[in-house]
């Protein structure tokens, strides 16, 4: 399990993540929703060190060090693979520094997308490199797999496609935490949510609790935000001045 | 004999071809530029004779120029390349945040040196070959200074005089 302890983080003084407490068992699909700058991106980062922080952030009792590190994959719509490599050449990387690399999956996962194996990475489309992207995550061999904005500048299609193979292939100890704006289109996909706001935990649910209360995702998260859906028609009849008295 | 992957000692997907050929070009200028050490040491000996009509003499009393003098910039060639090796450092960090993110990769891999043993590995050891270089050339003109100075003209301490620059 990770688990999060009352982590903050501050950049220039203003917090990106306060206070937040947080738990992820295996064998979850986590979708970690909020708004632009909720902190969403920094939370990955922090559990996986890029980022120095307040509080606590351990794996299964341990803090996240180059011993346990192989247990956690990142995929990033900012992408963090080599661009002049093949993917190939990332295969045999991974493969040499993850131990439990896998390479049925990679092969499965390279044939069903049908992306090139011996091309560099840079030759590729953005959708095409969002989709390497993701794979090298799952392939890894890690138990949880941390996914942010991974669908970015692809299309309904694809994602779909991903969607689906990604529920098909997952073990039942493997986590994914993912982190979208999606929200309507990953929710039958996720066991639970999180919401992020300003840096706090604003909701945390499982989407079978919802489920048998008769809720669904959307006016879940509206609610959480308290979403005023009369702020639109508002905001334009102050623009517009139509709301105005004589 | 099989040559070496060099690619497993850089970043992966750096094309290495400019830095092999930046390092192969850099040495050959070098060991070209060093040469002119060859054009002072022959000027500097002929200074040490006069010329008796068809014959040339020794001049009574003549010194040879100190080697460290005549040595001059020629092994300037050798430093500027190991300068640039050193900057290569630099660029082979830069790489991994060129093009998309590949620090991120590199932070999370479990072998924790990876990243400084790719980026620095080549760069250091074209620096010690370099400085290497510069090394085996100062002793092959030393050699020539002191075989080809009349001895009588040889001032005494040459070898000591080189080092004395340094602190």
């Amino acid at each position: 399990m990770i688990e999060l302890n009352n982590v903050s983080k501050f950049y220039a003084g203003k917090p990106a993540l306060d206070s937040v407490s947080l738990q992820l068992p295996q064998g979850e699909i986590v979708g970690l929703l909020g708004e632009n700058g909720a902190g969403k991106t920094t939370l990955m980062k922090c559990i996986l060190g890029f980022l120095p922080y307040r509080g606590t952030i351990t794996l299964d009792g341990a803090p996240v060090t180059p011993a346990n590190i192989a247990r956690i994959s990142f995929a990033t719509c900012e992408h963090s693979f080599f661009p002049g490599l093949s993917p190939r050449g990332h295969g045999e990387f991974y493969a040499a520094h993850f131990p439990h690399f896998s390479h049925k999956r990679f092969a499965g996962l390279m044939d069903f997308f049908s992306l090139p194996m011996n091309r560099p990475l840079r030759s590729f489309s953005t959708g095409q490199q969002n989709q390497f992207e993701v794979i090298m995550a799952l392939c890894q061999g890690a138990d949880y797999i941390l996914m942010d904005e991974p669908f970015a500048g692809n299309d309904i299609f694809n994602r779909e496609d991903f969607y689906k193979v990604l529920l098909g292939i997952l073990e039942p100890n493997e986590t994914v935490v993912l982190s979208t704006h999606l929200i309507e289109e990953v929710s039958p996909f996720l066991s639970r949510a999180v919401l992020l706001r300003q840096g706090k935990i604003a909701g945390d649910v499982r989407l079978a609790d919802l489920e048998e209360e008769g809720q669904d995702l959307i006016s879940y998260i509206k609610q959480t935000y308290r979403y005023r859906p009369d702020r639109v028609s508002r905001a334009l009849d102050d623009l517009t001045g139509e709301g105005d008295g004589p | 004999m099989t040559r070496p992957d060099l690619s497993r000692l850089a970043p992966p997907g750096l094309a290495l071809k400019p830095e092999k050929q930046l390092f192969g070009w850099g040495m050959a200028l070098s060991a070209l530029f060093s040469l002119q050490f060859f054009t002072r040491f022959a000027d500097a000996r002929e200074k040490l004779y006069w010329k008796n009509g068809p014959q040339r003499e020794l001049m009574e009393g003549a010194v040879m120029e100190d080697f460290r003098a005549l040595l001059g910039p020629s092994l300037a060639g050798f430093l500027v390349l190991a300068v640039c090796l050193a900057a290569l450092i630099g660029v082979h960090y830069a790489y991994h945040y060129h093009g998309s993110r590949s620090i991120y990769l590199m932070r999370r891999l479990p072998h924790r040196r990876e990243l400084h043993r790719r980026c620095l590995t080549l760069p250091l050891a074209g620096i010690v070959l370099c400085l290497a270089a510069a090394f085996l050339v100062l002793c092959l003109f030393y050699l020539v200074y002191m075989t080809f100075t009349p001895e009588v003209c040889l001032a005494p301490g040459q070898w000591q005089k080189i080092w004395s620059v340094l602190p």
